[in-house]
């Protein structure tokens, strides 16, 4: 398909296309940082906050761990969204992690929207280990939106 | 002195046998004829000799700047012809610690535009090109010329912008599934110089070898990705790729996005900046809060 093809295509979207079955309940993965995020988290659950079990939190040492490979990666795989979380700029353990990640998927999730992911499956946000009320925020937001959108049909790798 | 392509091959061959002759460079990396009119294909001379085969003519497509790191073992001093996108090409793996300045003998080309044999146009890549003169070198034959774009290099870009989300995914699908994973973009780039590429750790599993559209993705997405912004935007994976895919279109969204993100940066023309990968300021824009 050309540029001019594709500029000049009917408008036709690939999740419509697909059933959705009635039970159906989005697959949200979130790249949680140990030190921050995943105490928040944890926090969450010791306050008896509700949110989604949609999301899987992946705990990880510092959001700068996340290689932008593993976002693609688990859209591959059949996640409809991904969440990066990670300490809020100037408390990362590690001093400078998060800041690398705060450039870095900057231009990854305009990467990935160009490339035809909703911005809505992707977010990056900033959850310190005392903020359980944003995490479940957070996270309920984001699943509301996925649901909104419903599957993933893009980049998933199908017949396995 | 003029700029005409007949005077620089002149002064070049004459410059490539002095060197040679007096043992300043070890072997000189040119272009020489190729087997069809108008083709060529890079050239390792290393008699003086020989100087009759090295040519410079407005044909000369292929990027100079990736060859002297093949030589893990580099014996004196290598001689480059180098244009704008070879320098910036050269620069990169001097501050990539690729290779050391003085392993490197550079013979600087300014260079406007080269042409596709097929066609006679000159090519994209140069159209689009910003650096016309070479950034880094140790000698320059012929005068300056411009430099400057001669289009607006992220008109494409802008126009996919402009679509939808699902619109821009089946264009990216349909350019996707006729990629044949030759991986040519990444031999020839002269931003790809990991020791090993993801792509070849097979161990790790980071790219599969299924023949198929979610491969061929994973490659082209995550290679892309890994050079971003380090891009020195010589247009090389766009010519040498078989099945003509439209590269660039990757590439310059990520530049785009870090223009107006980090500020205006050019990969390449000095071996100091740091990338806006490489570092970070605490005034960052704040988009995660």
């Amino acid at each position: 398909m050309s540029l001019e093809q594709a500029v000049e295509a009917p408008q036709k979207t690939a999740a419509e296309a697909a059933e959705v079955a009635e039970d159906w309940r989005p697959k949200i993965l979130a790249f949680t940082c140990n030190w921050c995020t995943y105490a928040g988290a944890d926090l969450a659950g010791l306050n008896r906050m509700n949110y989604p079990a949609d999301v899987r939190l992946l705990r990880l040492p510092c959001s700068g761990r996340v290689n932008p490979q593993f976002v693609l990666h688990a859209f591959q795989k059949g996640c409809d969204g991904v969440l990066v979380c990670g300490c809020h700029p100037g408390d990362c353990h590690y001093s400078t992690g998060n800041y690398f990640t705060r450039r870095r998927m900057l231009l990854y999730r305009r990467y990935l929207e160009y490339l035809g992911i909703e911005p809505e499956r992707f977010q990056i946000r900033w959850i310190s280990g005392s903020e359980a009320g944003k995490f479940r925020d957070t996270v309920v937001d984001a699943c509301e939106a996925v649901a909104k959108l419903g599957p993933n049909t893009k980049y998933r790798e199908e017949g396995r | 002195m003029s700029n005409t392509l007949a005077s620089v091959q002149e002064t070049l061959r004459q410059r490539a046998r002095t060197l040679l002759e007096d043992g300043t460079i070890t072997y000189l990396i040119g272009w020489e004829a190729g087997r069809f009119e108008g083709q060529t294909t890079p050239l390792i001379l290393r008699k003086a000799a020989d100087v009759d085969r090295l040519i410079y003519n407005e044909f000369c497509v292929h990027i100079l700047a990736k060859y002297p790191l093949s030589d893990k073992n580099i014996e004196g001093t290598i001689g480059v012809v180098v244009r704008g996108c070879d320098s910036r090409g050269i620069n990169l793996a001097l501050k990539d610690g690729q290779i050391k300045r003085d392993k490197l003998y550079l013979i600087g080309i300014p260079c406007e535009g080269m042409k596709d044999a097929r066609t006679g146009q000159e090519l994209k890549k140069c159209l689009q090109c910003t650096h016309r003169n070479p950034v880094v070198y140790d000698e320059l034959i012929g005068d300056a010329v411009e430099d400057g774009a001669k289009v607006d290099r992220f008109a494409e870009v802008a126009q996919l912008e402009s679509l939808s989300v699902d619109e821009r995914y089946d264009y990216w699908a349909a350019i996707f599934s006729r990629c044949i994973r030759c991986k040519a973009c990444r031999d020839t780039c002269p931003s790809c110089t990991c020791r090993e590429c993801f792509t070849d750790q097979a161990a790790m599993g980071w790219q599969g070898k299924e023949t198929s559209l979610a491969e061929n993705q994973n490659y082209g997405i995550t290679r892309m990705f890994h050079i971003g912004e380090r891009c020195i935007e010589c247009g090389e994976c766009e010519r040498v790729c078989p099945v003509r895919l439209p590269l660039m279109q990757l590439n310059r969204k990520i530049i785009k996005d870090a223009y107006e993100l980090f500020g205006e940066f050019y990969a390449g023309i000095d071996d100091c900046t740091p990338h806006p990968l490489d570092h970070y300021l605490l005034d960052d824009v704040e988009e995660f809060m």
